[in-house]
């Protein structure tokens, strides 16, 4: 199993306040990883730090072997890295296909193209329905997106994450704000989804990271806690006592 | 083909019509009109790019539109025997460049702080256009002569009679605002308005946000700078109002009451602008107070602008009333 | 250049009193970007209105003492007019709304000036009181201008001391951290808004007061003074009080020596320096890193 990104000795602190103390992981191909802990133990940040949107402190990461710290966030979607937003993050005033059409066009690399027209562009078109479909999204395929319920528009948010094509995704609380039986629904749509890539999940629903994650990683006040697989974790006394309680 | 579309075609052709029988339908002074705005609203156009477009506000654009005119001044007078396509063509490239620099330190700031960077660059623009006497004549202005357009088939057209200079504006003019149109329907296009919508989220799906938004930058100056050089054409003379604030707050003006959401809305506005101050001018010299108050007006009232005054759900309401038209068309901007 | 070392001085006291001048009214502009998050353009006409005013009440009532106190408070009424019918209306509207409206108010204030006052640049007497100089290492300088430098340092001493000691200047220092907070607090926030950008207005209009017999009153004085101030929120960090503070100074020294060496080119320094700090630290000096 190939290491598909590798973090090395991360440390991320904002004007004196240290948020990511020395975090080393490693996420390999086609793994499910789960990161959970308290508020404020430095997920989000995390999550910001690998995508680019924040340059780390100290510390290393490496996707597929190649050093991205301190890339900037568009060239390192494009390496294949994409993420999801914990607050929804989608086009409020495009229509759900023109919301994916954005990411397909992205990924054929056609952002500067300036010679085609765009409503023209057969493969665009064809992949933008096509990913549609799989999220579920057809019938709302011409509804601009803020007028779309919450839970379609996880969907739409799910559906911009995947669209890229990516190698590694990062869901940040994919599951925030559904009610059981759409979250059941969005479990279900993920797996489907993420099936044969990489994928770093921040959860705070239990069922769901121990229902679906391959392997645990648990933080605390921007430190590594521990790692491992889903009974490893629930074993660990130290996780015990910080974060799962009496479990 | 549908009612919608058919209705907007039959709108156009007769629009165009129109536009090519103006200097048959109207007299002289109307003309004249005519081109100030066909002049304007390119230079509205081009600026809606940044803002509606973009969601970039310059308040200081007329950089560009005074740099055009004082390039094509320039050469009119000093190059006279220079072919007017040509210079029609030096002008907006010059601008081009002007914006590659201007760009470089606007577009690294946003919001209020980008408008007003923009500014200073056109009060340093201003500033050198109003010191360099030696060769831009500072606040007194050059003159110049209009060169005669050279034809291939058509042969030699004197741009000394208004109804010559309407009809090349008008091509012009017409030419640029196309370009625009189709930019914007290209996928860099989709890219500027998509950036524009959510920058954080386009730059994680790969878009590089200050490139796309230099880009749209370069564009809108160079057609800028295009209406510039017209309007040195037009008017025969250039000063320093071409590139003072006056002028940029002219072009905010304009933009913002015919309505930044469609892309007609600058040209609709411009026309307003232009007959108004015609209009109002003769009755009072201090028509600008007017004008001011009612961009207020438009700003806390009708932020679509004019243009949302006959806004497409209107036409879509009147055609579903003659036809089975389920009006179900989103207008892509 | 073999100017005498009185020649510097004498500019370096120039500069100083300039970039004071600038500090009056670009702290109010601070105080309200850091507080509501808006750059309020028209505050640059409430400087070129508080002299346009001092030379009214100069000229009619015979008095520069009186126009301190008459000037200052026309245009705090007027502006919190401004702020109550105009400016509030755009809250809910972003940032471009607001930034459309303050520009159009400035231009039409601009206008207003121009046809009230006319074109013409106006001369406002220095106070009898004031007038006269000063011998200083071999050159002569006007009291008036140590009385620029001194009536600035007591205002802003003052504003220092209302911020850090009064209980309304810690609510307002509050809002300028975090106004959603203040106002889940339960402070009345639009009083606190409305009072803090009267205030700042106030603050320029006698920027403007004390400026007019210093400089003359003509009808761009209000865009040199937007210019200025951009310059020196771009410099000196945005909503960074202090910043601005170094910044103002910074900038009225330059203008100072740059009108010595390169009269006609003055400007060019200007944006030679915020072409640099945009490179070097887009952030200005002293502001706060996104």
């Amino acid at each position: 199993m190939e290491t598909i990104l590798k973090i090395g000795n991360l440390y991320k602190d904002f004007s004196g306040l240290e948020v990511l103390s020395g975090i080393t992981v490693e996420i390999h191909g086609g793994e499910r990883h789960a990161i959970i802990g308290p508020n404020g133990a430095g997920k989000s940040t995390l999550f910001n730090v690998i995508t680019g949107l924040y340059k780390p402190s100290r510390g290393k990461i490496y996707f597929l072997d190649k050093d991205i710290t301190g890339l900037p966030a568009h060239k390192i979607a494009r390496l294949g890295i994409s993420r999801s937003f914990q607050i929804i993050n989608i086009f409020p005033l495009m229509t759900v296909y023109e919301n994916v059409r954005n990411a397909i066009v992205s990924r054929f690399n056609c952002r500067f193209n300036c010679t085609t027209f765009l409503h023209r562009h057969r493969k665009i078109d064809q992949e933008t329905n096509r990913v549609v479909e799989l999220l579920a999204l057809g019938d709302v395929r011409d509804t601009l997106a803020s007028e779309l319920s919450y839970g379609r528009q996880r969907h739409l948010e799910l559906a911009l994450t995947i669209a890229r094509d990516p190698i590694l995704i990062l869901l940040d609380e994919p599951t925030a704000g559904l009610n059981s039986e759409e979250t059941r629904s969005a479990v279900q749509l993920i797996r489907q989804v993420t099936e044969g890539r990489a994928l770093i999940m921040v959860e705070h629903d239990m069922e769901v990271v121990f229902g679906l994650a391959d392997r645990i990683t648990v933080l605390n006040g921007g430190a590594l806690l521990a790692t491992g697989t889903p009974n490893e974790i629930r074993d660990n006394e130290e996780v015990r006592k910080a974060y799962l309680g009496r479990k | 083909m549908n009612n919608l579309r058919t209705y907007q075609l039959g709108l156009g052709i007769a629009g165009a019509v129109l536009m090519l029988l103006v200097p048959y339908l109207f007299p002289v002074m109307y003309i004249h009109l005519a081109v100030e705005i066909l002049i304007y609203a390119l230079f509205a156009v081009s600026f809606n790019l940044l803002f509606g477009y973009s969601g970039l506000l310059p308040f200081g654009h007329a950089a560009f539109f005074g740099a055009g005119a004082y390039v094509a001044a320039l050469i009119f007078k000093n190059f006279p025997g220079m072919s007017l396509l040509l210079t029609l063509l030096i002008t907006p490239l010059f601008c081009a460049g002007i914006a590659a620099v201007i760009g470089f330190f606007c577009i690294r700031l946003k919001g209020a702080y980008f408008a007003l960077i923009s500014l200073a660059f056109q009060m340093f623009l201003y500033a050198v256009a109003m010191k360099w006497r030696s060769v831009t004549y500072g606040d007194d202005g050059m003159t110049f002569n209009r060169p005669d357009l050279h034809l291939p088939i058509l042969g030699t057209v004197s741009m000394g009679s208004i109804q010559n200079v309407y009809y090349l504006s008008l091509a012009i003019v017409a030419i640029g605002v196309l370009a625009c149109y189709l930019f914007l329907k290209t996928p860099l296009g989709n890219s500027v308005v998509c950036v524009r919508e959510r920058d954080i989220r386009a730059s994680f799906l790969g878009y590089n946000v200050f490139l796309t938004r230099y880009i749209a930058f370069l564009v809108s100056g160079i057609l800028a700078g295009l209406a510039g050089g017209l309007f040195a054409l037009f008017v025969g003379f250039v000063n320093t109002a071409c590139i003072d604030i006056n002028m940029s707050m002219s072009v905010v003006l304009m933009t913002v009451i015919g309505g930044t959401g469609h892309f007609l809305g600058p040209i609709l506005g411009t026309a307003f602008y232009v007959v108004f101050q015609d209009w109002i001018s003769s009755l009072t010299k201090h028509w600008w107070i007017l004008m001011g108050t009612f961009f207020i007006v438009v700003v806390l009232y009708l932020q679509g602008g004019l243009i949302s005054l006959v806004s497409i759900k209107k036409i879509r309401l009147l055609v579903s009333r003659w036809s089975k038209e389920d009006g179900n068309h989103i207008e892509n901007r | 250049m073999d100017l005498p070392i009185g020649i510097y001085l004498m500019q370096a006291t120039h500069g100083l009193v300039y970039g004071m001048l600038l500090f009056l009214v670009a702290s109010g502009l601070t105080l309200v970007l850091g507080m509501m998050g808006v750059l309020n353009i028209a505050h640059a006409a409430f400087y070129m209105l508080g002299a346009y005013f001092a030379y009214s009440v100069t000229l009619h009532l015979g008095s520069f003492w009186l126009s301190l106190l008459i000037s200052p408070a026309i245009v705090g009424a007027l502006s919190i007019l401004a702020e109550r019918f105009l400016l509030r209306k755009t809250y809910k509207g972003g940032h471009q709304l607001q930034l459309l409206l303050t520009f159009g108010l400035f231009f039409i204030l601009g206008e207003l000036v121009r046809v009230i006052w006319g074109t013409a640049p106006l001369t406002v007497p220095v106070p009898k009181l004031l007038a006269g100089d000063i011998s200083l290492l071999g050159m002569t300088y006007p009291v008036y201008r140590f009385f620029i430098l001194g009536f600035s340092f007591l205002i802003l001493l003052g504003i220092a001391l209302i911020l850090s000691q009064t209980r309304i200047g810690i609510i307002i220092r509050a809002a300028v951290s975090d106004a959603d907070m203040v106002d889940a607090l339960g402070t009345n926030l639009p009083l606190v808004f409305a009072g803090v950008f009267g205030g700042g207005a106030i603050l320029a209009a006698l920027a403007g007061v004390v400026a007019a017999p210093f400089l003359s009153v003509h009808s761009g004085m209000g865009l040199d003074a937007l210019m200025d101030c951009f310059v020196i929120i771009v410099v000196g960090g945005f909503g960074s009080l202090w910043g601005a503070f170094l910044a103002s100074l910074m900038i009225g020294e330059l203008n100072s020596f740059g009108i010595l060496w390169v009269p006609r080119l003055a400007i060019v320094f200007q944006f030679l320096l915020m072409a640099v700090v945009l490179i070097a630290r887009p952030s200005g000096l002293f502001g706060e890193k996104e």
